[in-house]
């Protein structure tokens, strides 16, 4: 039922009118416009880089360690943003819901893939910065659109489930805040992984059942250097199935989330 | 002649209420505090109770009613916006809703722009609306602001703008919810022609507290009170009825 729907004509159009709206007000009355798209992600990753690889001396052992952060931060930044954005576009479109008749979830999507747009400005950005870098290009660059499909798969699962609760409880925008602070330091974006894996291994595992750890370390992986540990590479050694627990999870959260929102859809009108 | 029209809108035994938060129950904190002291937290508040009525083709139907009465629940049932509780509606061909004019407007983007996006809202396709486009800006005569920014227009023209999508979209139903007092003297008479004209070649529903609109555009009208039909007959004798209502 859904994906028949999502494929409507009608749908599609007010999919990319809303999209486009949404991207078009985003950066409007500030001088850099578009440039911001670019510039803050940029900036988020020279503070990082300057506190963690230059004053704490994090990844020496890696190489080409800045295109590691960057990849790292990057996917965080789309993560964040994809999620932030999903969560609260339900209640941003209120006005629209209680006065029209349309699926619901377009308002998700649509806001959820602005910052897929950003992401894709910005991967240009870490492409040229690798290649300057010294990283070589190869066919494992063609494997990282899946993975970047299987976290935007993700975000958007959480924001329908997370989207659906904070129309009733708005409580959920400021937990999804803090738990969103708590899980920045438990996914190896600023840190490398190796420093956990030597201290405790089973941290490490660990670590690396969460999905959005597996996502960036396989994506550094195909980008950057074989050396990096991933999900696959680490985890299960003794029970295979241990190595799809990541990919589990996302797929549950996104058929529970879409069941989930679909539910509670009928009565977004009335509760907002 | 009317008998042999289709029926387009079919209503029968609606019911719907809401749940008014009693407390403030809008908070997670707020929420586990009732469940734990077994308070429901909401009071059932019935605003339709059993309404029933069929509309043909080409009927203009006025609905009238004191504020609180449910006329707008019924708009936004038949709109889909609400699901109902109990009973069902069932409409034939497409409906444009209005509940409100500019619905998803945005003082950010040109007239234009607007254009597109609330012909979006309603379901249109951009090449639909490439066909309605000059149709709309020629009956809002704002063809030289089109392309500035909305929030740059009067507030008489951004109705005007709203109105003119509402009349001008192509669609077999046309619901209106106290939309007809927009614009100067000269956009109101533009108006009340058009309605003259298309009364009896197109289905529409109106929600008003005009009576004078309701016996001059209405085919037929109803009188809804405290969430039921009380009176589903010609605009004369309903607008008489609304008009005793306060003696």
């Amino acid at each position: 039922m859904a994906i028949p729907n999502f494929l409507c004509k009608n749908n599609r159009v007010l999919l990319k009118e809303l999209t486009k709206t949404d991207f078009k007000l985003r950066y409007q009355g500030s001088v850099l416009g578009y440039f911001w798209a670019l510039l803050r992600p940029l900036m988020m990753f020279a503070i990082l880089y300057i506190v963690f690889a230059k004053l704490l001396r994090f990844g020496s052992d890696i190489p080409h360690y800045p295109v590691y952060l960057l990849v790292g931060t990057t996917l965080w930044s789309f993560f964040t943003e994809c999620t932030n954005q999903g969560i609260q576009a339900i209640i941003q479109r209120g006005e629209l819901i209680r006065k029209i008749c349309f699926p619901k979830y377009i308002v998700v999507v649509s806001a959820t893939l602005t910052a897929v747009i950003n992401l894709l400005i910005n991967l240009v950005v870490v492409i040229i910065f690798a290649l300057i870098n010294g990283v070589t290009p190869s066919p494992m660059w063609l494997i990282v659109p899946a993975l970047i499909l299987e976290l935007y798969m993700l975000a958007l699962g959480i924001s329908f489930l997370l989207g659906a609760v904070n129309v009733k409880y708005r409580d959920i925008t400021s937990i999804w805040d803090v738990l969103v602070q708590a899980l920045f330091y438990a996914v190896p974006i600023i840190y490398p992984i190796t420093m956990i894996a030597e201290s405790s291994p089973t941290a490490a595992k660990v670590i690396l059942l969460n999905p959005i750890s597996q996502i960036v370390q396989d994506i550094r992986y195909c980008l950057i250097t074989d050396q990096t540990i991933t999900t696959w590479s680490y985890v299960g050694e003794e029970r295979f199935f241990w190595k799809f627990i990541p990919i589990a999870i996302v797929i549950i959260i996104l058929i529970w989330g879409s069941w989930y929102f679909r539910k509670k859809s009928k009565k977004f009108a009335e509760e907002i | 002649m009317k008998e042999d029209m289709p029926t387009v809108i079919s209503v029968k035994n609606l019911h719907k209420s809401f749940k008014l938060p009693t407390e403030r129950a809008g908070g997670l904190k707020q929420a586990i505090f009732n469940r734990l002291k077994g308070i429901k937290g909401y009071k059932e508040q019935k605003v339709l109770n059993g309404i029933n009525f069929d509309i043909k083709k080409n009927e203009f139907v006025g609905i009238v009613g004191r504020n609180g009465s449910g006329k707008s629940t019924l708009l936004k049932t038949l709109a889909k916006i609400y699901f109902p509780e109990k009973g069902s509606v069932e409409i034939d061909g497409t409906l444009i809703p209005f509940i409100e004019l500019g619905v998803g407007f945005n003082p950010d983007l040109s007239g234009r722009e607007n254009v597109y996006l609330n012909g979006a809202l309603l379901g249109f396709s951009n090449k639909e609306m490439d066909a309605m486009y000059d149709e709309i800006v020629d009956f809002a005569e704002l063809r030289p602001f089109m392309d500035q920014k909305l929030k740059n227009f009067s507030s008489g023209m951004q109705v005007r703008l709203a109105f003119s999508i509402a009349i001008r979209a192509k669609g077999d139903i046309l619901l209106l919810d106290e939309v007809l007092a927009v614009g100067d003297a000269e956009f109101q008479k533009k108006c009340t022609d058009y309605f003259a004209a298309i009364k009896g070649n197109q289905t529409v529903i109106l929600v008003t507290h005009d009576m004078g609109n309701v016996r001059n555009f209405c085919t037929r009208a109803i009188l809804i009170e405290e969430g039921k039909v009380k009176l589903d007959s010609t605009p004369n004798k309903v607008a008489d009825a609304y008009e005793k209502l306060w003696n």
